[in-house]
């Protein structure tokens, strides 16, 4: 796969393209909301460190990292807030993901509460984020899917009726991790960067209609 | 008892009329240690996260322990953790074991029945605790002069939780009463058969089963379920029949009911000590004492509190883990050594047999005192009674030593124990040495009694009410609080430990109940984890503290819709920017970079989300001393050691640094925070939200006077009248008051030094302030509270946003402009 993630560093420097300098390179807003406790933080974190802490720490309020990953030949940069999951900080939210071009809402495979909770956030982002933005589902901990209670059936039809992106993960093994943001990335239109298109509002556009492989870029 | 910090334990002991010894002064303290059961490979629990080890579940466990004091109890001090799941426990320890104590002298009958009443005072206390021995026998019954006793290692049962968190058996199979061999354990009448059995093992002069086997033993002790009368049949057995037809009937009577199969015929503890043939045991304690007084009294190092003794032994250099290195209880070896030579595919293995520094060895190794009985030699008797109230104090100990950085002072021993008796002795006497707790505070606070000394500071007052509060009923919040809880400072041993998992969530609840006005925000989790880090016995204390905590520092921050009061916060937290670091407050600004975005868990926990305990204690030490405005100036602090960095920083670069916060020095921040906090009048820091302690008056900023959307407007805050008047009657040299009426106004009346500065003339739109055309007027404002005056309120505004933008420093607004200057009496204005 033609993907590397890169270490995004605290600088904010490090972002070097792979290679040539000539790549073209895109920036994303992408928001991470769900249940508390689901694993957004830890997500982030195998994400942007390849780090997964056993004890992470939950998130007040919200955390912002960034990282850079390339899809062929265009560098693709995700801004990423990690919003605190607990309902009271709700009214935060909107704050996050307003202006978003893309958000993973993730739940626990050992929570039903926490998917239905990733089932009003999708309610919620349907109707008050950008109409263009990618939305995946993230069945977070599968490495405990012996003892899971949302069935991977049951997401993966729920996703697609709603032009959901979907993947079980695990960030404690890493696995799907970088696929998710890989699929967003490959997802989310790169020929006019960071604008929104204004256009079906409401409605999702399946994968296979975005315009994936335009590449001819942007800012 | 304000005047008797000694150690009250040798005082209660009416015995205590012997001579000690040097050689007994050595070994006050004493070190065990054992492995704790490791977990089968790298298994998680239910929630996916690791299984706690072992052996921070027996740290948490054994806390309870450190609590009890009693004569007839070895103290308990520490529990350590060592490499590969060892825990070390710290105890005191002193005398000799009653097995070497028969083993020099035969022991008279009075002196077994005085021995084991002893015995059986400290059963009874521990069963008043709820805690069970099952780990009696000889050597854990330690005899000092006078036959004074106390048990000794009886919390092994309780802290590894009957056993469970270790490899190994707990108590001696010899003293082990039947139901126990079945599996019966937790009931105390077991200890009460274990103490009859080696009370027979003294009278009748005789050890049990000398020669059996385990096994054997076991069978006897079963066997014994078919007899009528146990004592008879193990007198017989041991050929004893003789001395045991000699005993005291009443002797006899009591062993013979101790030594009963069926529970309900054996005496509890407190039956036990009220048997007739222990009379004159009871007698003999109830008497005062013969009135000899200490032929050679202790030193008066040893006799303070243990607690504090082993503390100063610490920091006299005193490492456990190397005492049992010194006495090859801990043995490392090379982990090369260990490697299987053949590993086979199914995962067994062959290689070198496992070491034997991994079995149990129950050698007890003394922790000596010499060391620190010498280093404090010198200090005179007065400095471990400090006489707070003589006119003398503060008395002149170590001025100099105060300048040092903290992290020398709280490790220099002499300069920990004289803070650790000034305090003990203020805390003795708090409530009414509160004003004097506070001074000393504010040099430093010494670690060892940091949790109450903070209670103090936050004034509290222990009343019960903790005991009265629902902990336990399920409430819809229990889910948030029990995700939070296992993430929560997971790194410290404590907080991390099963019994600190219950502690937090109890005072979560107990707190979340305690006020229905609040609910239960994530990060009061943080909030809370000091107060119980320090207060881990006493969850009472720490539910005050941190019910004291929170209206002093976060009032209304926890209510159901608290975006009000957040914004507020958030808004003069920008203002305060402004004030003390104008530059960076104009760039954060520009770069739309809003508090909203990276201060709110800064704030909400007081930084306990945002640094690790170690910190925090330090910060909170000062931050105790603070008002409500206190913590803003630390949020000011950071941003000033990032400064260099923010002020060459982007957005994205600003919010990546504070979403993963560089090292900030501690000590610089609270200094910086301390000079901000001093240095600015306290109107600055008004805010309508804050808890009052008294209604505000007439020149006061009133409470509803300054609205959100006014903090928004203005970048600079607003003081008050009577903080301008107390500037101007008391420190006019740190005054600037910038008059911004015309040249008329300010000739009819003004402030004496004002400097005009009519608005109409002045160009904003030059961000220089050579553009006034105000000659040295840098020169005139440097150093200086700089307050924008006129009637005409929008004016102020602008011309102080204008002077924010020219970098000067702690700029503000008269609130009310010029006009409220009239009301003031007497007057202070002047005409030209």
């Amino acid at each position: 796969m033609a993907t590397t993630p890169r270490s995004g560093g605290a600088s904010g420097a490090a972002q070097r393209p792979n290679g040539t300098s000539q790549n073209k390179s895109c920036q994303f807003k992408l928001v991470l909301l769900g249940e508390s406790a689901v694993g957004k933080s830890s997500l982030v974190l195998r994400f942007v460190k390849g780090q997964f802490h056993e004890y992470q720490e939950s998130t007040i309020g919200a955390a912002f990292l960034t990282q850079t990953i390339c899809i062929e030949d265009t560098v693709v940069k995700f801004e990423i807030w990690d919003t605190a999951g607990q309902e009271r900080y709700h009214s935060l939210a909107p704050m996050y993901y307003r202006g978003a071009q893309a958000a993973i809402v993730v739940y626990d495979i050992q929570n039903q509460d926490s998917f239905q909770r990733a089932k009003t956030w999708v309610k919620e982002l349907h109707k008050q984020a950008s109409p263009n933005i990618v939305i995946a589902l993230a069945g977070n901990k599968a490495d405990l899917s012996n003892i899971r209670v949302v069935e991977f059936d049951e997401a993966k039809q729920y996703a697609e009726e709603n032009g959901l992106l979907f993947m079980e993960t695990s960030a404690k093994t890493g696995m799907n991790v970088n696929d998710i943001f890989l699929a967003i990335a490959k997802k989310l239109p790169k020929n006019d960067g960071a604008n929104n298109q204004g256009a079906g509002a409401g409605r999702r556009l399946n994968e296979n209609e975005t315009n994936r492989q335009t590449n001819n870029c942007c800012k | 008892m304000a005047n008797a910090p000694l150690n009250t334990k040798s005082n209660a002991n009416p015995n205590a009329t012997a001579t000690a010894q040097p050689a007994k002064i050595e070994t006050r303290l004493c070190a065990i240690t054992f492995f704790a059961r490791l977990h089968p490979g790298d298994v998680c629990g239910s929630n996916g996260l690791p299984l706690t080890p072992n052996s921070i579940a027996i740290l948490g466990r054994a806390q309870r322990l450190r609590e009890l004091e009693h004569e007839n109890l070895c103290q308990y001090l520490d529990v350590i953790r060592g490499k590969h799941e060892r825990t070390i426990v710290v105890s005191e320890y002193s005398g000799c074991t009653l097995e070497e104590h028969a083993k020099r002298s035969s022991l008279s009958q009075t002196q077994i029945l005085r021995i084991f009443y002893q015995v059986a005072c400290g059963i009874n206390v521990l069963h008043a605790h709820k805690l069970v021995v099952h780990n009696l026998e000889p050597k854990h019954i330690l005899i000092q002069e006078q036959d004074h006793v106390k048990l000794f290692n009886y919390g092994l049962y309780h802290m590894t939780k009957g056993g469970a968190y270790v490899p190994f058996p707990i108590g001696n199979i010899r003293y082990m009463a039947p139901e126990r061999l079945l599996g019966a354990n937790g009931n105390i009448k077991s200890d009460v058969w274990a103490l009859a059995m080696m009370m027979l093992e003294l009278l009748l002069q005789t050890t049990l089963w000398p020669k059996l086997k385990l096994s054997n033993i076991a069978r006897k002790i079963l066997a014994f379920g078919r007899s009528n009368n146990v004592l008879e049949r193990i007198a017989r057995e041991h050929d004893c029949y003789n001395l045991y037809q000699q005993l005291d009937v009443d002797v006899r009577a009591l062993l013979e009911r101790c030594l009963s199969v069926p529970l309900s015929q054996r005496p509890l503890p407190s039956e036990l000590l009220a048997y007739p043939c222990f009379d004159p045991q009871r007698e003999e304690l109830r008497a005062p004492s013969n009135g000899t007084v200490d032929a050679a009294p202790l030193p008066l190092l040893l006799r303070c509190p243990l607690s504090q003794i082993y503390h100063l032994w610490q920091l006299a250099g005193g490492d456990v883990q190397a005492e049992l290195k010194k006495e090859g209880l801990i043995r490392s070896e090379a982990p090369i050594l260990a490697l299987p030579q053949v590993v086979r595919l199914n995962g067994s293995s062959a290689g070198p047999k496992r070491s034997q520094s991994y079995l149990m060895d129950d050698r007890i190794v003394p922790l000596k005192l010499n060391t620190l009985v010498q280093r404090l030699r010198r200090l005179p008797a007065s400095v471990y009674f400090p006489l707070i109230h003589s006119p003398r104090f503060p008395y002149e100990f170590a001025g100099e030593m105060q300048q040092l950085p903290l992290v020398i002072r709280e490790r220099d021993i002499e300069y920990q124990f004289h803070r650790v008796r000034l305090f003990a002795r203020l805390l003795q006497g708090y409530p009414h040495t509160a004003e004097l707790l506070q001074r000393e505070a504010a040099v430093d606070i010494p670690p060892l009694l940091r949790g109450p000394v903070w209670a103090a500071l936050l004034e509290v007052i222990p009343n019960s009410s903790y005991a009265k509060i629902d902990k336990f009923t399920a409430t819809s919040t229990d889910r948030q609080i029990e995700v939070d809880i296992p993430r929560c400072h997971q790194y410290d041993e404590l907080l991390s430990s099963p019994d600190g998992h219950r502690k937090l969530k109890r005072l979560l609840k107990a707190w979340v109940t305690a006020h229905p006005q609040y609910v239960y925000w994530q990060g009061l989790d943080s909030l809370t984890a000091p107060f119980l880090y320090l207060n881990f016995n006493n969850e009472e204390l720490a539910f005050l503290s941190l019910f004291k905590f929170i209206p002093k520092y976060l009032q209304w921050f926890f209510l159901q819709d608290n975006s009000a009061i957040i914004r507020e916060y958030l808004s003069k937290f920008s203002q305060l920017t402004a004030f003390h670091e104008p530059l960076l407050a104009q760039h954060l600004a520009s770069i739309n970079f809003i508090p909203e975005l990276f201060a709110i868990p800064w704030f909400l926990t007081m930084f306990s989300h945002v640094f690790p305990l170690h910190k925090i204690l330090h910060l909170w030490d000062k931050l105790m001393l603070g008002d409500s405005s206190y913590p803003l100036f630390i949020g000011i602090a950071i941003l000033k050691q990032l400064k260099s960095t923010l002020l060459t920083s982007g957005f994205n670069e600003c919010i990546l640094l504070f979403s993963d916060l560089p090292d900030i020095v501690m000590e610089t921040c609270v200094i910086e925070s301390q000079k901000m906090y001093e240095s600015t009048p306290k109107s600055i820091t008004h805010r309508k939200h804050a808890l009052r302690q008294q209604p505000p008056q007439t020149l006061d900023i009133g409470i509803d006077d300054v609205e959100l959307k006014h903090l928004l407007a203005e970048q600079c805050p607003r003081i008050s009248a009577k903080d301008v008047l107390h500037l101007v009657q008391h420190a006019p040299g740190e005054l600037a008051l910038i008059d911004l009426r015309s040249v008329v106004e300010f000739a009819r009346v003004q402030v004496p030094h004002s400097i005009n500065i009519p608005f109409a003339t002045v160009l904003l739109g030059e961000q220089r302030l050579d553009a006034l055309n105000v000659p040295q007027l840098e020169m005139q404002l440097r150093g200086r509270v700089v307050v924008c005056v006129s009637n005409i309120h929008q004016h102020a505004v602008e011309f102080s946003q204008f002077l924010v933008a020219c970098g000067i420093l702690r700029t503000c607004i008269l609130h009310k402009g010029f006009n409220v200057l009239h009301s003031i009496e007497p007057n202070i204005l002047i005409s030209t």
